[in-house]
């Protein structure tokens, strides 16, 4: 047991614990035995794991949260690929063990305190719509990339559930999945207790589950980024806010709860002036604005939509806040990201070590299934030059126009292999816009081609088979090839 | 977590042995978990050869376990001792105390009440058991339960005043020893009764025969209050004594009547919570202790440091001064008993009428305001006070109030300058006593009406104290701890398998007790092979299937509950009528032949198509019944059999069925769109 304070990052005090005999050999080099950790009131404790490490926590006295979901105690938390905060309000006693790539304790934690006032700004609003029609705060919240966007989110959600609420909440961003694989737009309303491990919990599964279920609705982007087709990327927001401004008018809880949406950091982008913003802003009805990060992203959107500039343009505008930037947000590189998807992907197939999931192949003739794919700058570049180079594009952004061959209907090749297919709830003929609107059934993994025998194995979620509908796949994500064998 | 099967006697090994395993099992009792101890029961009861060695490890366990998991341990105790009996209770008894009060001191106020609760069953006989002797002794109980009404009487009077002044600490000190046993009462003694010497007023005693009164006592339902009316009417009978040894002193003359009136007060029957009966319970016992219960900690003076108002310190300076030069005694010599005893009888009557904080400030301050009180003002009081019919308490503050009694506004440094015993802080990880008052205050309406003012760390009480923070850049920086407090002590009611809080109303209770059996069955599942082993993930609901998902917290709602809930998202599908209907369509289905797992409903020609019924754990046709031996929806069939009737209905009242469906999205949504009576907003296009 080492000395609180004295635990640094590396320096492993290098006692085989017993208890670590379950970890399994060759995690890592970097073995740690188990130690304690005092915190100080308002501290908080970084971590960053990658993928093949385990990272197990237990709070032994006090309080602490993390991304606000408290933490309970003597429960032990395992965390791998994860960049985590646990945050204390109280002051706390952590047990620690396992293998992270760093960890140490925070003290610039002033963010904290600013989150927890939009946490009260929140529930003042809230408190002021009980009883009227108006409905509660409706959030957005932008910065570029790495800046916390999504811990702000998911902890705004937290202490939301915790008093009592059913916020909304609405990613945008389809690189980083929610409740679902990346390549997808979520919306889902927020009611019951949040998982400390992986944050808004699962989705519907026909097991039990460790935290009660959440019900998303998921729609299909599969571009990696808003800037490949702007103008479906709209459509698809529009779409996703007709249906959660239509849930929020059927169901008066959530209404006066509000919503909050996580958007992605390409979304700002001053040479559109805004465009996807001011689109967001205007279909969701957004009542508050949270920059992060970025004081030019803050002053941009206070002249465009602030209470004053916007006075004149339509009535009251649209409080704008620039909230700090957390000290533990650490940029997350490419390989980071695309390991998250690949575990992404896996945990919707195979679950998690506590809710295993059981995926089931399907074989299907090409002549049974409705192929499309979606389009993109990327895919297109790709296809045109043979080369199967995914490069992000950092391209000057070309509007697009709204074109037939969205989605381009087509024979299953040996380029879907290790890609994930989305089931749409729509016919497999039908037009390119109902495919584009169509909300996502569920996700399939491409695991085999055969084109001779014309046919396509599939890992499937569920043993049900689908139907005739449209499949679609695009760009985003990209190809996993070691998710079976 | 994980649950033991039962094993099998484990009487060949040896005590050693049988204490090791038995301590295992132990240490995986994290939560209240009614099968893992009735599973270590068991395993006791079949080693009670080895009682000593296990009631040994229980013991150290209980004593060692962090605080937690004392609660269960000590339920575990309790079963045992109640199902098992003899042996156990001889070897727990003997160290009972101990165990008991080091738990005591380190569990939070929830806990505290349990341990209560469990105590009281321990002084009666087991429920249903021939034996009528009680679970322990009552010489191995009493030392408990007295050692309790010190404690808590100590906390109670010490802690408020100091409780605000750590709130900015970064870590919360601790009152380790505010739980040692009480320093004993017997040289203050001569303090307590009949001293007539010490008395300063003019008349000479005129020593009189005792008078009893006789208290009609209760059935008992409730042995607390019991506990409570029996101390007040030993009370009574003594100060009755002291009065009738000196009829003239007013002072014990108020105090009998507010007695006597408490007492009316608890034989009326009325309901009276928990917290508040425990108050009373205190302050009584306070008196009954008399000087003992002036071995309080004095209140800091000058303000803590956060207190908004400077203005109250001098308000109560402002006070003092004029009570004090009324032919008062010099501090020493004052009967301690006398002068505490009006004011602390007010605050308990104040706190039955539920109108007010008792707080001890107040009370203290009550006593010399009342000293100086002339003859005729409290005959005076004494006599609104006996006209009222159905005394109340509230009333008699009034009515002090009114006779300038009680001032508006008090507050005073102690008026025993005897030192205090200032409590430590050592181990506890946390603020026991702060628990304590929030549990108080929460339970009390957060300030009088009578303008008393009730001491600042009271005015937190976290439920009501809900800030209201304006959207703007500059409301950002400052740190609001009145926000943490709503996510945290506001709800002290934690789930220890989650973290998840809940609030310590009943409301909370009953969602906690829910709570901890989804956990409860949710584990179950989980350990069951067969029902996790298979699971898959759910496809994803449709547009319209979304819109109208109530959303509930299934570890809270009970299954009429959900069921209510997921009605309630199907209404707006189903005329009144159907909705009345016992079973929906929708829910009807039809077990899946085996190897069948599409169909065609011969009435509408849709595809159908099986789904596992977890709950049945069987493939099922949903929306489905048998007509003419082929498998049809449900809902076509009921439409068939009113089609005649009720032809509006049409397309709207098509029931969209659970399971997905071939183009389920469009066609279905329009239909509800259109028939839905426009509560469906969804366009489609």
């Amino acid at each position: 047991m080492s000395l609180p304070g004295l635990s640094l990052p590396g320096l492993g005090l290098s006692q085989p614990s017993s208890s670590h005999s379950a970890l399994g050999p060759g995690t890592s080099s970097n073995s740690q035995s188990t130690r304690t950790e005092e915190l100080g009131a308002r501290t908080e404790w970084r971590f960053e794991v990658n993928f093949h490490q385990q990272y197990h926590v237990r709070l032994l006295s006090g309080n602490a949260e993390i991304f606000g979901v408290e933490l309970a105690l003597n429960q032990r938390y395992s965390f791998s690929g994860a960049k985590g905060v646990i945050f204390t309000w109280h002051g706390c006693q952590l047990e620690l063990s396992g293998d992270a790539e760093s960890e140490y304790a925070g003290l610039e934690t002033e963010y904290a305190v600013e989150w927890l006032n939009v946490h009260g700004m929140l529930e003042s609003a809230r408190d002021l719509a009980h009883g009227t029609n108006d409905g509660g705060p409706r959030v957005l919240v932008v910065g570029p990339e790495s800046v916390g966007k999504s811990s702000l989110v998911r902890s705004l959600a937290g202490w939301s559930v915790k008093c009592g609420r059913t916020p909304a909440i609405v990613n945008v961003d389809p690189r980083e999945g929610l409740l679902a694989p990346p390549g997808s737009f979520t919306a889902v309303t927020v009611g019951s207790q949040l998982d400390v491990e992986n944050g808004y919990g699962i989705a519907p599964i026909s097991g039990p589950t460790v935290t009660p279920i959440k019900t998303p609705l998921i729609y299909h982007c599969p571009y990696s980024s808003p800037t490949e087709r702007p103008d479906v990327y709209k459509a698809l927001i529009t779409r996703t806010a007709l249906s959660v401004l239509n849930r929020m008018e059927e169901d008066k809880v959530s209404k006066e709860s509000g919503l909050m949406i996580d958007t992605p950091g390409l979304l700002n982008d001053p040479k559109s002036n805004y465009d996807m913003i001011a689109h967001l802003v205007s279909e969701f009805s957004i009542t508050l604005i949270l920059t992060l990060g970025s004081e030019r992203l803050y002053n941009d959107l206070n002249r465009r939509f602030g209470p004053k500039q916007a006075a004149s343009a339509e009535g009251e505008g649209i409080p704008v806040l620039r909230v700090s930037k957390p000290g533990g947000a650490v940029e997350r590189d490419a390989g980071f990201l695309k390991q998250l998807a690949n575990q992404q992907i896996r945990q919707y197939f195979f679950g998690t070590s506590k809710e295993p999931l059981n995926p089931h192949s399907h074989i299907c003739g090409f002549a049974e299934l409705s192929v499309y794919r979606a389009n993109s700058a990327t895919l297109a570049a790709a296809a045109s030059s043979y080369t199967k180079d995914e490069d992000e594009d950092d391209s000057p952004y070309t509007a697009p126009k709204a074109s037939a061959d969205d989605f381009e209907k087509m024979t299953p090749t040996n380029a879907m292999l290790g890609r994930l297919v989305a089931i749409k709830y729509c016919d497999g003929d039908s037009d390119d816009f109902t495919i584009r609107d169509s909300a996502v059934m569920g996700f399939l993994y491409v695991s085999e081609v055969d084109e001779q025998k014309k046919r396509v194995r599939f890992l499937a979620p569920h043993p049900q088979r689908w139907g005739d509908k449209a499949l679609v796949w695009g760009g985003c994500p990209e190809a996993v090839t070691d998710l079976v064998g | 977590m994980s649950a033991r099967s039962p094993r099998g006697s484990l009487s060949g090994a040896s005590s050693a042995e049988v204490a090791e395993d038995f301590g295992d099992s132990l240490r995986d009792l994290q939560i209240n978990n009614r099968y893992e101890i009735s599973n270590l029961t068991v395993i006791a009861k079949e080693n009670t050869e080895h009682a000593q060695a296990i009631s040994k490890v229980l013991e150290e366990h209980i004593g060692m376990t962090s605080p937690s998991k004392k609660l269960p341990a000590l339920y575990l105790l309790d079963s045992i001792v109640k199902n098992v009996g003899t042996p156990y209770t001889v070897y727990l008894g003997r160290n009972l105390y101990n165990t008991f009060m080091q738990a005591y001191t380190l569990v939070d106020s929830n806990v505290r009440k349990s341990m209560e609760g469990m105590l009281k069953t321990w002084k009666e006989p087991v429920p249903g058991s021939m034996d009528p002797r009680p679970v322990f002794p009552p010489e191995t109980v009493r030392p408990i339960e007295n050692a309790l009404i010190k404690a808590k009487t100590v906390a109670m009077q010490s802690h408020r005043p100091i409780a605000p002044d750590y709130r900015n600490t970064p870590t919360p000190p601790n009152y380790a020893n505010r739980f040692a046993p009480p320093p004993t009462h017997t040289p203050p003694q001569p303090y307590q009764n009949f001293q007539p010497g010490f008395q300063s007023l003019p008349n000479a005693p005129t020593p009189q025969s005792t008078y009893y009164q006789h208290t009609p006592q209760q059935p008992p339902p409730n042995n607390e209050l019991d506990a409570v009316k029996r101390e007040v009417s030993g009370l009574i009978v003594q100060r009755q004594a002291q009065y009738d040894a000196n009829r003239h002193d007013q002072r014990l003359g108020g105090e009998l009547k507010a007695l006597l009136d408490l007492q009316q007060l608890l034989n009326a029957g009325q309901y009276i919570d928990p917290a508040s009966l425990q108050q009373i319970r205190d302050r009584v016992s306070g008196l009954a202790n008399g000087p003992s219960a002036q071995l309080r900690p004095t209140p800091q003076p000058g303000t803590p440091q956060w207190q908004p108002s400077p203005s109250f310190p001098q308000e109560a300076s402002q006070f003092v001064r004029p009570a004090a030069p009324y032919s008062q005694p010099p501090p020493g010599q004052q009967p301690p008993a006398a002068l505490l005893a009006p004011g602390a009888l007010d605050g308990l009557q104040a706190l039955l009428a539920n109108g007010q904080k008792p707080g001890t400030p107040q009370i203290r301050a009550t006593a010399p305001a009342l000293q100086s009180a002339s003859h005729a003002q409290l005959s005076n009081v004494q006599n609104q006070a006996a006209a009222a019919p159905q005394f109340n308490g509230a009333d008699l503050i009034a009515s002090l109030t009114r006779n300038g009694l009680l001032p508006k506004s008090q507050r005073q440094p102690p008026p025993h300058p005897q030192p205090t015993p200032v409590p430590n802080s050592s181990t506890l990880p946390f603020q026991p006593s702060a628990d304590l008052l929030r549990s108080l205050s929460s339970i009390l309406p957060p300030t009088s009406q009578t303008g008393t003012p009730t001491f600042p760390a009271i005015n937190l009480p976290p439920t009501t104290s809900k800030p209201r923070i304006p959207m703007t850049a500059a409301a950002l920086k400052q740190f609001r701890p009145e926000l943490v407090t709503t996510l945290y002590e506001a709800q002290p009611n934690q789930c220890s398998t989650c973290g998840r809080r809940f609030l310590s109303t009943d409301e909370g209770r009953t969602k906690k007790a829910r709570h901890l059996d989804w956990h409860f069955r949710t584990n179950q599942r989980i350990a069951d092979p067969a029902i996790s082993r298979g699971a898959h993930r759910d496809w994803y609901p449709t547009e319209i299937d979304w819109v109208r998902l109530k959303d509930y917290d299934p570890s809270t709602t009970t299954a009429e509950e959900a069921s209510a809930l997921a009605a309630a998202s199907n209404s707006q599908f189903s005329s009144p009528t159907k909705g009345k209907a016992h079973k929906r369509p929708e829910e009807m289905y039809v077990r899946a032949p085996p190897g069948v797992t599409r169909n065609t409903c011969s009435i509408c020609f849709e595809e159908m198509k099986s789904a596992y019924a977890e709950e049945l754990q069987e493939w099922v046709f949903w929306n489905a019944r048998l007509a003419q031996g082929k498998i049809v929806h449900a809902t076509c069939l009921a439409e068939m059999a009113k089609s005649g009737g009720a032809a509006g209905l049409g397309a709207g009242q098509r029931q969209r069925s659970a399971t997905p469906e071939s183009s389920l999205g469009k066609r279905k949504a329009d239909g509800v769109g259109l028939g839905g009576g426009g509560g469906s907003k969804l366009r489609m296009e």
